[in-house]
């Protein structure tokens, strides 16, 4: 696994990069209930961005609002320097910003590479024929250790599996923002190591990634920066290794121990 | 009957075995121009009579194709789309008898009133899903008829119209049953040739993938909206010029029939039958429920409506994903037991 | 402006009546997410099951409510048990396509029985009547079937709210996983609902040839009722329906008075039309989740 030593870790949002995604003031309410509220991040390209929380901090909300799933009620979001606020998916996804759902969303009636295809023919420079799109979904499939399992459906596929055909949907945007969520719920310990490696080439290759997970050991090892939301609003934000020393952040975050011990 | 010729033609050219692997790229291209010439050929040995039943074959096929588009690739069920029909027929109707226009100049314009009517529909009713999109639908359809029935001036309302066909002061002279076979062939053949466009296109997968889950494929960045629209306009244009031809081919056209519900319904069960999501299934699902139809009028006139009632319902539990992706997932997964398909949606 | 009283008075029973089929439409709607096409048919099953059974035995049609409910529910649980569970959990169109082959079977079976002429029970009393103040008139058969079209869907409600076997039916409607693990037979659960719904369309279906006449070609007429007042109330909604039944009833009679010819009809789709665009969770009703795509 990538040591966190390895890429120092940001302070705070100033970078002399500038950020590819930046969300200010970003809310949503549903009816009384304020799911994310005052949300800023920043995020230039080649950095990784953990956001955790117990169930219910809103961290899925999060993703929804910006990937235009769910439109915020207050805040803005901008990708590039372009005003993405309450726009919808596909334009979001046409600004370079590709996501992956918690509940995985495969096209069931599509095999595994037409899966990967669509997001080919579709995505930000989309490829005009199926047949050139396939071949671009073999390569992603290949990258992300489907390769050879282009012709299956997906319901044929394990748990671990599906997660990365999801993962390789997302890839085959060719995206500049990759949003993940939970892509590591289900996975078995074994399977965790290869797939934080993966992510962690993804960032080098100069995506910006922002993931969503339980597991916070794993997040620590491959993000420069963790933020803590709860309650839908951002408890604590900084390096890793400053965030969960951070006594709040134990006491909030009720998992905490149980996921330590779980990982000795 | 000749009609099952022409679908057993059909039907075998489908599944002839091909050795090992794909089926070649040219088969079905091939099987389509066989199946259209051989109804060509076909015509001069029909009874009239019997040419214009399949003729009315031809119709169901292209409205079956039609639906397709929109409650089988992309899973909007509409429950209105005779709406489009007899958008289509009226349109025509009044362009012939109020415009004097000639029926070669209101069929296209009729396709298109329809299809446009479907995309500004479409822009607000797309956004409900499954049984709201269905209601809603079936709501603008009989709103329209009711619309219809009640501006008699324009359209004769509840008695009916008749397009002025033989004499000098006929727009157009009728076509004769010849000219009909020829007019709803050509129909259904251009929709199965779209079709298949489609299927195999961009558009084709943005829909499937509309159809499985919504949200993951604008995650993927496609315009749905677009998409969705598209789809619904194609599908309205295909039904609204089927029921061009068919006002003029019937003459006098009344509300009661062209916005009779159950046409709509024909269709579904047609789609669903066939294969929904397809582009056989469609086809074979209108031959197959024509032929068994017709079948049933000739030989139980009495018990026609309560028999097919019959085999709608062990059809679609027997068959609940249609015969074409029965026989596909049957050869891939070598499980040729009804039995376990019946299971699959069962409580 | 008696013109008017009389209109209200008029579409208030006649909502009554559409209510009590609106609600076991509406119920099997929201608990299975079937929508039922045949649900006219068995408004009319029942009507022809009174007209037998006062043919044959004198019944009075109020009377029949009660042998025509049970026979309804038998069917209804044996319809559901048997066929429809059958794909129940297929896409809507299969379903919908399941019930429209069962109306065509009804409907059919009825007119094979029964031809497709209009028929009618006659009473002594339904055409009796009393005079309100202002010269509304109001007919004793049409106060009757409203009144049991109402009794009947307040029991209803209150049975759903308040016993086990309700509150069992709701929640398989919520979530039938959930409410499978927690030990409700699912399949039983749909059949019960099936049949209740069924008794109902039964029972109003022997109120209906009371008041009137009726032929099997009435069925579709009942079932479109049904869909707009479940869409008006809100889907799954009994109280919803209730009130989507009434307000089509007032609705109709009013618009019978106010435009010409059919064109009320035309007016009464557009308003489904736009309440499903705008608020697809009804004008009484509460969001429903799945209703609506948000992107």
């Amino acid at each position: 696994m990538t040591e966190p030593e390895a890429t120092p870790p940001t302070a705070g949002t100033a970078t002399d990069e500038s950020p590819v995604l930046r969300t200010e003031g970003l809310e949503r309410r549903f009816g009384g209930l304020l799911a994310v509220s005052g949300v800023d991040l920043a995020l230039p390209p080649g950095r990784t961005l953990g956001v955790i929380g117990p169930n219910g901090a809103g961290k899925s909300t999060l993703v929804n609002l910006i990937s235009g799933h769910l439109k915020p009620t207050a805040g803005t979001v901008h990708v590039g320097g372009k005003d993405l606020t309450g726009a919808r998916p596909w334009r979001v996804a046409h600004a370079g910003v590709a996501r992956t759902f918690q509940i995985v969303k495969p096209f069931r009636g599509l095999t595994v590479a037409d899966n990967v295809a669509v997001a080919a023919m579709f995505g930000p420079s989309p490829v005009r024929t199926p047949a050139h799109a396939r071949r671009e979904a073999a390569q992603v499939l290949e990258r992300v250790g489907l390769g050879g399992r282009g012709d299956v459906p997906p319901a044929e596929l394990s748990v671990a599996d599906a997660r990365r055909l999801e993962l390789a949907k997302a890839l085959a945007l060719r995206p500049r923002v990759l949003l993940l969520d939970e892509v590591l719920a289900g996975l078995r310990p074994a399977e965790i190591d290869p797939a934080l490696r993966l992510i962690d080439e993804l960032r080098r290759d100069g995506l910006a990634v922002l993931i969503i997970e339980h597991i916070i050991q794993a997040i620590a090892a491959i993000s420069d920066e963790v933020l803590v939301l709860h309650h839908g609003t951002v408890l604590t934000q900084g390096p890793p290794r400053q965030v969960l020393s951070d006594e709040r952040v134990v006491e909030a975050y009720l998992g905490h121990r149980y996921t330590r011990k779980n990982r000795s | 009957m000749e009609t099952s010729t022409a679908a057993a033609g059909t039907g075998q050219g489908e599944k002839a075995p091909v050795p090992r692997g794909r089926r070649p790229a040219w088969l079905p291209w091939a099987v389509g121009a066989v199946a259209v010439l051989a109804c060509l050929g076909l015509q001069s040995q029909l009874y009239s009579g019997q040419e214009r039943t399949v003729t009315t074959v031809f119709m169901f096929v292209t409205l079956a194709v039609g639906w397709n588009l929109i409650g089988g690739f992309t899973g909007y069920a509409c429950f209105g789309q005779v709406g489009f029909f007899g958008l289509g027929a009226y349109t025509t109707v009044v362009l012939m008898v109020h415009g004097d226009l000639s029926f070669w100049v209101a069929w296209p314009i009729s396709a298109v009133v329809a299809a446009v009517f479907a995309a500004a529909i479409g822009l607000p009713l797309l956004r409900l899903k499954g049984h709201y999109f269905a209601v809603a639908t079936l709501g603008v359809a009989e709103g329209l008829r009711e619309l219809v029935t009640n501006v008699p001036r324009w359209t004769g309302g509840g008695a009916g119209i008749t397009i002025p066909s033989t004499g000098a002061k006929a727009p157009t002279l009728w076509l004769g049953n010849d000219g009909f076979y020829l007019l709803f062939l050509g129909l259904g053949a251009v929709s199965a040739l779209v079709a298949a466009l489609i299927s195999r296109g961009r558009t084709g997968y943005a829909l499937r993938a509309i159809n499985q889950d919504e949200d993951a494929a604008a995650a993927l960045g496609i315009n749905t909206t677009w998409a969705k629209t598209v789809a619904f306009g194609m599908s309205a244009a295909l039904t609204g010029a089927a029921g061009s031809a068919y006002a003029f081919q019937q003459v006098t056209i009344y509300p009661e029939r062209l916005f009779d519900v159950n046409i709509t319904v024909l269709m579904v069960v047609m789609v669903v039958i066939g294969g929904s999501g397809t582009v056989s299934g469609p086809i074979l699902g209108a031959l197959g429920i024509a032929v068994v139809s017709e079948y049933l009028r000739q030989h139980f006139a009495q018990w026609h409506s309560f028999t097919l009632g019959v085999l709608i319902i062990v059809a679609v539990i027997l068959l609940p994903q249609g015969l074409v992706n029965f026989v596909r997932d049957a050869v891939r997964m070598r499980d040729f037991s009804l039995l376990s398909n019946v299971r699959r949606y069962r409580l | 402006m008696s013109q008017f009283l009389q209109a209200t008075v008029y579409g208030l029973l006649q909502g009554g009546l559409l209510a009590l089929i609106a609600v076991g439409f509406s119920l099997v709607w929201g608990v299975m997410n079937v929508i039922n096409l045949a649900h006219g048919a068995f408004v009319l099953v029942g009507a022809y099951l009174t007209f037998e059974l006062n043919q044959r035995f004198g019944l009075d049609p109020f009377a029949a409510i009660v042998p025509v409910g049970i026979a309804l529910f038998a069917a209804g649980y044996l319809v559901q048990r048997g066929l429809i569970n059958m794909v129940v959990k297929a896409p809507i169109f299969i379903t919908l396509l399941l019930t429209f082959g069962l109306e065509l079977v009804l409907v059919n079976g009825l007119v094979l029985l029964y031809s497709g002429d209009y028929r009618s029970v006659t009473t002594g009393y339904a055409g009796d009547g009393f005079t309100l103040l202002t010269g509304v008139r109001v007919p004793l058969g049409r106060l009757l079937a409203a009144a049991v079209a109402l009794a009947i869907t307040l029991v209803l409600v209150a049975v759903m709210r308040h016993t086990r076997t309700g509150l069992a039916i709701l929640a398989t409607g919520m979530d039938r996983g959930a409410a499978r693990l927690m030990g409700i037979r699912a399949r039983h659960v749909y059949a019960l609902t099936f049949g209740i719904a069924t008794a109902m369309a039964g029972t109003a279906g022997a109120a209906v040839s009371a008041v009137g006449t009726f032929s099997p070609a009435d069925a579709g007429r009942f079932t479109l009722f049904s869909f707009v007042a479940a869409v008006l109330g809100g889907l799954g909604n009994m109280y919803g329906a209730l009130i989507g039944g009434i307000v089509l009833g007032l609705v109709e009679a009013w618009g019978g008075q106010l435009l010409p010819g059919t064109l009320v009809n035309a007016v009464a789709f557009g308003v489904l039309v736009v309440v499903l665009a705008v608020r697809p969770q009804g004008i009484a009703g509460r969001a429903f989740y799945a209703s609506r795509v948000e992107v």
